[in-house]
């Protein structure tokens, strides 16, 4: 699971924020003081060129005064009418297309997906809710930025305005109305979707009867079979049964099969687990370099992603994660297999190939951090990328050879537990992230995580809708509809338009990029000296300075997207709906202001 | 401003400006005007004589460039002022996919109206606007004076006091004019202010109490209806049964008295009461082509 910014509690993120950050609440706080005084310069400028300087301030106080009066006399009536008036129009305009253009998409999309994937359910899934994501923001996007246009168009706005509506109320309405088309098309493709990945990915297999082996304990008695199932849906399990023919297909393509003795056979049941909301518990993770010297990071590989870093093998370097709270009421016990149980993700970074198919060995090791009791290493093969959960056994060896219980003497009296994670092999690497090991609690229900994952679709669409709408208040629909799509494509790559805006990209401003563009320079070599770079530089400067302005306000889509949690089947943390889901709030707000502002100040007839 | 009167502008001008703020036409030069409680006032001009402009500034449509239009004691760009007006605009501006109730009922939801007035309403309104039968269809299944009828009963939905009316009559076949015109004369007799604007002078004519004439932009005559049509010097004579020599006498009366005989002869009716008696006589009596040859003034 990436999680480059680290899910703060609801409360933390709306108050204080995160290390040198401030809350959410009052971020927004400011940029709103920030922004209304920018407006209220622009109006009075506006105003007073048009007007003189008496009668400009005369109407931006006037304006501000009716605004806040309008405010309290908004009627949930004349809202709740203007939003059936836009679902009716968006039923006119055929929204329901779109929900064709879905089920033909679920169409050919079982044609194309390949089963055989090493997780099909990671394919299926990321695909669906990907597509889903595109087309209701598509839709939104249509929706909101050409009705007000054409209302001025067709001059109906004459009939509305001329009423006691308040300019908020057609925002307001509006967007309400469009939201509510929204939810209704999003309820059916995320019921849709749900149904297609697990009738799509559900199959079952025939037990080998030609690969079974008994298997006897070393006692010589006999304690079952091992074998394998039958090749379908381009994959085989491996199979262990007990002595009365039951037992499982063990996970492979992320799923299993449970067997059970039906008549003289043993029947292979449908698959389990394609769909999990795993609910992981981070710890804090640091390293020991190769000399065993504490960093707050590992080395670089050269990655120009610097999500991860890596620990290199055969080395003391080590990554550390270090878990608060725990207690034996984590312990994961099944009668057979009694311990801590944890999810880890290894990204292999190979110098050398090594043998094909294997994976690279590794040690796990747990330590008291208090007393440096620490276990015996625990040995693994890390495959690339893949989730490797396992149990840490709660009965377990010292490095001194006696035995110990993981909960009494690995964890110190506060509650901490270190799980150090080594690679073995010289000369290959292991990369690592905060995010990439934790503990695993009970799977939450995949039904709940796919409402969750579809409310942060809506929430990206709510946010399109009244970027949409309030741009259609002041500008024609395809203009409005240009807008809002520069919104969402700078949206989606927020970090670098950020990353642009701060200076901190390879390439320059703007200016320079072009600059560079038609020069055929690259983006590393440095400009040669003199008034031209001044002047280009000098222009970016002002240029950044807008948009980092302009980023304040920028939604970061790709951090409101959640479809990698459902995808990689991890429970999408409670506080990060209640974060989307207020932040969506504040978009609604803010860009309702600035709609009832722009409406207000324009001429409807002309 | 007196609770008499209900528009009042003062030296209330536009100016049309393009992109860069330069001046395109002067749409409305300074018009000071008032409007009484109770009056029907008609914009009169030829098009582009800033009749539209007037009426769109007094209900905020536009903003002016200078002056300001006060409503009921309220500036103009005041939402709240429309609690109390009814506007009809010159093309009936109306979402098409609606029904008539649903038109109705839309509108009446704007002015906050509750379910069971806003149903009571719509009744009455259909009814009043003869669309009992066509209350279902959709609005872009109406023919252009239906459309006018539900734009009408539109503006009426709140029961206003002053309704604006940019072109009527425009559109309405004659009969349609008329029932138009005997509801503007209704609103007036139930005390409303109607404002009408037209360039069918003798829609004005029948209807308005006081006219107000533009032409470019600029308030050429303001007056009584009557007082402005009133020819001082020309006396008209109107009788019944005069016979030959009572025609001939009294050609020697204003001969006597050195008056000028201008015109003494049968009177003409207008095409638009010919029109009308057709319409009456064939509902009367269907089937049968009408006597219309020699009309009388019974």
């Amino acid at each position: 699971m990436i999680l480059e910014e680290q899910i703060l509690p609801y409360m933390q993120w709306l108050w204080s924020g995160g290390p040198g950050s401030i809350g959410a609440l009052p971020r927004f706080l400011l940029i709103a003081l920030g922004l209304g005084f920018l407006g209220l310069l622009l109006g009075f400028i506006v105003s007073a060129a048009r007007h003189g300087i008496l009668r400009g301030g005369d109407i931006v106080y006037r304006t501000i005064t009716n605004g806040v009066r309008e405010l309290w006399e908004t009627s949930p009536r004349r809202v709740w009418a203007l939003a059936q008036l836009a679902m009716k129009e968006a039923w006119r305009r055929r929204v329901v297309v779109a929900l064709m253009v879905f089920f033909i998409i679920l169409v050919f999309a079982s044609w194309f997906l390949r089963t055989d994937h090493q997780d099909p359910a990671k394919l299926y899934i990321s695909f669906v809710l990907t597509a889903t994501t595109y087309l209701v923001l598509g839709i939104a996007l249509l929706l909101s930025a050409f009705s007000l246009p054409a209302d001025f168009k067709n001059k109906t706005i004459y009939t509305i305005v001329t009423k006691p509506v308040r300019a908020g109320e057609i925002v307001m309405g509006r967007t309400l109305g469009f939201t509510l088309v929204g939810t209704i098309l999003l309820a059916i493709m995320g019921v849709s979707s749900y149904v297609f990945v697990n009738r799509s990915l559900d199959h079952t297999h025939e037990v080998d009867i030609n690969s079974l082996k008994k298997v006897q304990d070393a006692a010589g008695e006999y304690i079952g079979q091992d074998g394998r199932t039958s090749l379908d849906a381009n994959h085989r399990h491996e199979v262990e049964l007990n002595t009365d023919g039951e037992g499982k297909a063990e996970s492979n393509y992320g799923h299993y099969h449970q067997i059970v003795k039906r008549g003289d056979r043993s029947v292979v049941l449908g698959a389990e687990g394609i769909m999990r909301a795993r609910v992981p518990r981070w710890g804090k993770l640091t390293f020991l370099d190769r000399q065993g010297v504490p960093k707050q990071r590992g080395i670089s590989v050269g990655s120009e992603w610097t999500y991860r870093s890596f620990v290199d093998g055969n080395t003391q370097a080590t990554a550390i994660w270090t878990f608060d709270d725990i207690s034996p009421a984590l312990n994961y016990d099944d009668g057979e297999v009694s311990g801590l149980p944890i999810g880890l993700i290894v990204r292999v970074f190979r110098t050398h190939k090594g043998v094909i198919g294997r994976g690279i060995t590794g040690s796990i090791q747990v330590r008291n951090p208090e007393t440096g009791l620490a276990s015996e290493v625990i040995p693994f093969t890390a495959l690339d990328a893949k989730i490797d959960e396992r149990i840490i056994p709660q009965k377990l060896r010292g490095t001194d050879d006696k035995e110990y219980d993981l909960y009494k003497d690995f964890v110190s009296p506060n509650g901490q537990l270190e799980i150090r994670v080594q690679c073995l092999e010289g000369g290959q690497y292991f990369g690592f992230a905060q995010p990439d090991m934790y503990l695993r609690l009970p799977d939450a229900s995949p039904v709940v995580n796919w409402l969750k994952v579809y409310a942060s679709i809506w929430v990206q669409m709510v946010i399109v809708i009244a970027i949409g709408v309030t741009a259609s208040t002041l500008l024609s629909g395809p203009v409005a509809m240009l807008f809002t799509v520069s919104f969402i494509v700078l949206g989606f790559f927020r970090p670098f338009f950020v990353g642009v805006a701060a200076g901190t990209e390879y390439g320059g401003g703007p200016v320079e990029s072009f600059y560079r563009l038609i020069t055929q320079k690259n983006i590393i070599t440095k400009l040669d000296e003199g008034f031209t770079t001044s002047l280009i530089q000098g222009v970016d400067l002002v240029f950044r300075s807008l948009m980092l302005t302009m980023a304040q306000v920028l939604p970061d889509f790709a951090a409101l997207s959640t479809v990698a949690f459902a995808a990689l089947g991890f429970d999408v943390p409670a506080d990060k709906v209640y974060q989307d889901l207020t932040m969506c709030l504040a978009y609604v707000i803010g860009l309702s202001v600035v709609g009832y502002f722009l409406l207000r100040t324009r001429e409807v007839a002309r | 401003m007196s609770d008499d009167i209900v528009i009042q502008t003062r030296a209330l001008g536009k100016v049309y400006r393009d992109f860069w703020g330069r001046q395109k036409v002067r749409a409305l030069k300074p018009l000071d005007l008032e409007i009484q409680r109770g009056e029907v006032l008609g914009l009169l001009g030829p098009n582009g004589s800033g009749k539209t402009t007037t009426i769109k500034l007094i209900l905020g449509l536009l903003f002016p460039t200078e002056g300001e239009a006060l409503v009921f004691g309220k500036r103009a760009t005041d939402v709240s002022k429309n609690e109390r007006i009814g506007y009809l605009p010159e093309e009936s501006y109306l979402y098409r996919f609606l029904n008539a109730e649903e038109t109705l009922d839309f509108y009446g939801r704007l002015f906050d109206m509750s379910a069971e007035t806003r149903k009571q309403r719509v009744d009455e309104l259909i009814k009043m606007v003869g669309l009992d039968r066509a209350r279902k269809r959709q609005l872009q299944e109406y023919s252009k004076g239906m459309t006018r009828r539900i734009g009408l009963a539109q503006a009426l939905i709140n029961n206003p006091e002053l309704i604006l009316l940019d072109e009527p009559t425009s559109g309405l076949d004659p009969i349609g004019t008329r029932e138009m015109k005997d509801m503007i004369l209704r609103l007036k007799e139930e005390g409303k202010t109607v404002v009408m604007c037209s360039h069918l002078l003798a829609d004005v004519q029948d209807v308005c109490d006081r006219i107000a004439i533009l032409h470019q932009g600029e308030l050429k005559e303001l007056g009584r209806v009557d007082t402005l049509l009133t020819v001082a010097d020309v006396t008209q004579i109107r009788a019944r049964n005069l016979t030959a020599d009572c025609q001939n006498e009294i050609r020697q009366v204003i001969a006597r008295h050195h008056g000028e005989l201008m015109e003494m002869d049968n009177p003409s009716t207008t095409l638009e009461e010919l029109f009308l008696s057709i319409v009456r006589d064939s509902e009367a009596r269907p089937g049968r082509r009408a006597n219309v040859e020699q009309t009388t003034s019974a």
